[in-house]
């Protein structure tokens, strides 16, 4: 994926698909374990000492190791943990950087990673866990149990977003201990929005849990459908989520490989069922991105006529490899980019075409939009997911393309593999949404996507089908009928 | 405004600073090129200049008769709508002043019943010798505008004994103003005088009401804004920020501050009044970074926009950007409050919606070292652009607020049918 550009704003390291083979090769130097167990405690309430807590209060707490504690000592004792597991957390967010968004991080794992070292081997309650409930993310509930609130007013969310989600940019020395390296990488290159497409989220989520499947092993007494989702696996993902919600299509896929686990005999030998689920994992990989990206970005090319104008927003891989398909295939045709100003991604489009020698006319905002429109013969969308209902879950901007599109009587085709879309329905953009968390103060507040209801969308191109937005349950149905 | 105070930028400030210093066709090619260069811009400033140098035509020009004045005005008005021609405020103020001169010049006829102001009337000799008992000293005028120092300069410059050398006459009795109460004199000269001072007056009246649409355009406030709103505005101009303000000391709501993300980094400095005002008053300002804004509409209940010019029809010309925000509230039934003064409803009727794009500095999003980009790509960056009648709910002027049927009432109120007529685009338009 060639892009020279560099990003105007954030110094962006290796985004897209590429960087994952790096990413997963080394690993990174800076996983300290057990610092990270201090920082993001238990609450206060379980008066079980945890593994990292000795050391922290050693002076304080000055009898630790008495054999018999009065309930009320019991009590004086988990304050003074609690107070020194504050000041911790304070001292953790000081030096963690990206300041206004870890009040909500320590306290954010907390509850579900309380897990104590010893515990470990009995199994806990797993069930409902967040974990894969997309970009839902678990700010609102999380929100009440941080045991150590300490909202700066500087980052604090308007009241009447609270209910959106956010990266949290989890640091790495706060990160649960089972963290797999390559997970901890991707962790915070998803949360510096370095790998940022939600189809490039799921590829490098997969292949580091690919790596996660590949260095476990069964403890001895265990069934590996039975421990690797609880013990293993959940520690990646909740990871993954505090570190940026996740998108509907991981959510998806992680729904997938669960389900994979949970089905394999558990009188299978380890290394051969951690074979079985790799390899399951790549043909994943195969089946639902890289071919879906070669039939998508085929049938899109098609839709693009000989000397025409295209219109697209920002920068979508999909509709950027749709784009150089059409031209070597000998098309003539203009590209018209329509830009977020805060993001300006389609400068880096922008380059690519014109390398190819496509006529590119850009815009860097949304200035005189119904004119630009009128221009194109037919508008180009990228997706980050789609709902059941038909609807469009785009970048932020989307939806008012689309609507110039309609207005105009534009045909709008929408690119979307079909492990971007969810069950879920929306019907306006407030529903599910994130918030980019360098923007959200009242000083300054920014909206990641958008979702654009059906009726301004001409046909939704998947691998499977091109068809009517609305058919998009159907779609699900017969992908649910085939797993 | 965008005009700078200090350093050596050309500004609106140093334009009118200099305006009665220098001689009156200097002052028009230079606010001519200053309109050009983009040096003053926006609908206030450009309504001010126009106002300002038509006001230096009537008084010091050396007119004999009214079709002389109109004409001189006609075309001046032409070479300023033409420097600057996606400004409809310029065009506006210079029909409202030939309106103006015309209704004065009907009201002379009448009074003085003299036939002096015949359209054929042969040139006169320069009234400055004959005029100088009737003075157009009007102190009524000058008590109701002497909060601004220049106008006044204005008078002092008519009563100036050079142009006028007159004999003691400065102090004679304010009342003898009208044309009909002068001494006995050649009767044209007199009636060009007095038309004069009427016709600046006239003019005053005009600066005055564009000084004053700010305040009297926020007394609706309240009517507008409710208590647990939430209130769009888009790069709010400081009428719509006043407005704002003015709302939050009576009500408590929430306004989403959309801001250009370029411009991000001196929003506050930009904001800052507002901001504050908003705040001390428990209200809420929340600075939104996004373009497309359809995903806040599920939340916003009204959309404030400040208008460069409205048109008969209805349509809103605003800055680029502003119409997606009306079309995305027009999707979600939010209604569009348009704010602007009357000055800025423009009685020209054949604009199409296309030509009210004013495409401006592509900089602003490709810098000129990026070369790949500038060399190969069309960079556009429309600075303000045309939003149709049909997304606008509300017209707030400073007379009040309108539905878009009113507007044609309010432009008869203000405009004359000939002037309404009068091609000012022709040479814009080609």
């Amino acid at each position: 994926m060639p892009h020279r550009g560099i990003h105007p704003r954030r110094v962006v390291p290796k985004t897209g698909r590429s960087s994952m083979s790096t990413a997963s090769n080394e690993p990174p130097a800076e996983v300290k374990p057990k610092s990270a167990e201090k920082a993001q405690d238990t609450p206060a309430t379980t008066p079980a000492p945890t593994n990292g807590e000795p050391q922290a209060q050693g002076e304080k707490a000055a009898p630790p190791a008495a054999p018999k504690l009065s309930n009320a000592e019991l009590k004086a004792k988990a304050k003074a943990e609690k107070q020194a597991r504050r000041a911790q957390a304070k001292a953790a967010q000081n030096a963690a950087p990206g300041g206004g968004s870890t009040p909500t991080s320590a306290g954010q794992s907390g509850p579900q990673v309380t897990e104590p070292k010893g515990n470990k081997a009995k199994g806990k309650p797993d069930g409902g866990r967040p974990a894969d409930s997309g970009a839902t993310g678990k700010a609102v509930g999380s929100k009440g149990s941080i045991p150590a609130p300490l909202p700066k007013p500087e980052g604090l969310i308007p009241e009447c977003f609270s209910h959106l989600s956010m990266a949290k940019r989890l640091p790495i020395t706060q990160a649960d201990k089972d963290v797999h390296p390559t997970v901890l990488a991707i962790g915070q290159k998803m949360a510096i929005f370095g790998i940022d497409e939600s189809i490039a989220r799921l590829e490098a989520t997969l292949l580091a849990f690919k790596k996660v499947i590949e260095s476990y092993t069964t403890p001895p007494g265990n069934t590996l459908a039975r421990h690797l989702t609880p013990h293993v696996l959940n520690p990646q993902i909740e990871y993954l989520s505090a570190c940026r919600p996740m998108c509907f299509s991981m959510g998806n896929a992680i729904r997938w490989l669960k389900l994979q686990v949970s089905k394999i005999d558990p009188d299978v030998p380890d290394s051969e069922a951690k074979k079985l689920l790799c390899s399951s994992i790549d043909a994943f990989i195969q089946e639902r991105i890289k071919f879906a990206d070669v039939v998508i970005t085929e049938k899109a090319a098609d839709c693009v006529q000989d000397k025409s104008v295209v219109l697209v927003y920002g920068r979508s891989s999909l509709v950027e490899a749709s784009l150089l398909l059409a031209h070597s295939k000998g098309k003539k045709f203009d590209v018209i980019i329509i830009d977020d100003p805060s993001e300006q991604k389609g400068q880096i489009l922008a380059k690519t075409l014109i390398e190819k020698g496509i006529r590119v006319t850009y815009s860097g905002d949304f200035g005189a939009l119904q004119s630009h429109v009128e221009l194109a013969n037919i508008v180009l969308l990228g997706s980050e997911g789609m709902f059941s209902n038909g609807a469009l879950y785009g970048r932020a901007g989307t939806c008012d393309v689309a609507i110039a599109a309609k207005d105009h009587g534009k045909q709008v085709y929408t690119l979307c593999e079909t492990i971007n879309i969810t069950e879920r329905v929306s019907t306006d953009s407030l529903t599910f949404n994130e918030i980019h968390p360098d923007h959200c103060s009242s000083k300054s507040f920014r909206l990641l996507y958008d979702t654009t209801p059906s009726d301004y969308l001409s046909i939704v191109i998947t691998e499977i089908s091109s068809a009517q937005p609305t058919s998009v349950s159907y779609l699900l149905r017969k992908l649910e009928d085939s797993n | 405004m965008s005009t700078q105070k200090g350093g050596y930028t050309p500004s609106l400030e140093k334009f009118l600073d200099g305006l009665k210093s220098r001689p009156v066709q200097a002052s028009v090619d230079l606010l001519v090129s200053l309109l050009k260069r983009r040096q003053i811009k926006g609908s206030e400033a450009c309504a001010t200049a126009t106002a300002h140098i038509l006001l230096q035509i009537v008084a010091r020009d050396k007119w004999t008769n009214v079709d002389q004045l109109l004409g001189r005005i006609q075309l001046i008005g032409r070479k300023l709508v033409a420097a600057q021609p996606h400004e409809l405020a310029t065009g506006n103020i210079v029909r409202r002043i030939l309106g103006l001169i015309r209704d004065e010049a009907s009201e002379d006829r009448n009074d003085a019943t003299t036939d002096s102001l015949r359209p054929a009337s042969p040139p006169v000799p320069v009234p400055s010798q004959t005029s100088s008992p009737q003075k157009p000293v009007r102190p009524p005028a000058l008590a109701s505008i002497g909060s601004f120092a220049r106008t006044q300069s204005m008078f002092n410059l008519l009563s100036d004994p050079n142009v006028f050398p007159s004999t003691g006459s400065n102090t004679s009795t304010p009342g003898q103003v009208s044309g009909a109460s002068t001494p006995i004199l050649n009767p044209q000269a007199t009636n060009v005088s007095a038309l004069r001072s009427e016709v600046i007056d006239g003019i005053q009246e005009i600066m005055d009401e564009i000084k004053m649409v700010d305040e009297q355009v926020q007394t609706y406030a309240d009517i507008f804004i409710h208590t647990g709103d939430y209130i769009l505005v888009y790069q709010p101009s400081r009428m719509v920020q006043k407005f704002l303000a003015r709302a939050a000391s009576k009500r408590k709501f929430t306004v989403f501050l959309v801001v250009d993300p370029s411009s991000a980094i001196d929003a506050d400095n930009q904001y800052a009044s507002l901001f504050k005002s908003m705040v001390s008053s428990g209200s809420n300002v929340i600075t939104i970074l996004n373009a497309g804004l359809m995903a806040y509409m599920s939340r916003v209940d009204k959309v404030i926009l400040g208008a460069r010019a409205i048109t008969a029809q209805g349509g809103v010309v605003v800055d680029a950007g502003a119409a997606a925000i009306a079309r995305a509230a027009r999707e979600r039934r939010r209604s569009v409050i348009v704010l602007g003064g009357v000055y800025k409803l423009s009685p020209e009727c054949k604009l199409l919606p296309e030509s009210q794009i004013e495409w401006g500095d592509p900089s602003k999003y490709v810098r000129f070292a990026d070369g790949s980009l500038v060399s190969h790509v069309k960079v556009k960056n429309a600075v303000s652009e045309f939003l149709p009648a049909d997304h606008v709910d509300t017209y707030v002027t400073n007379l009040g607020a309108h539905a878009q049927e009113n507007l044609h009432t309010i432009i008869t109120d203000h405009y004359k049918e000939e002037d309404i007529k009068f091609e000012l685009y022709g040479k814009a338009q080609r």
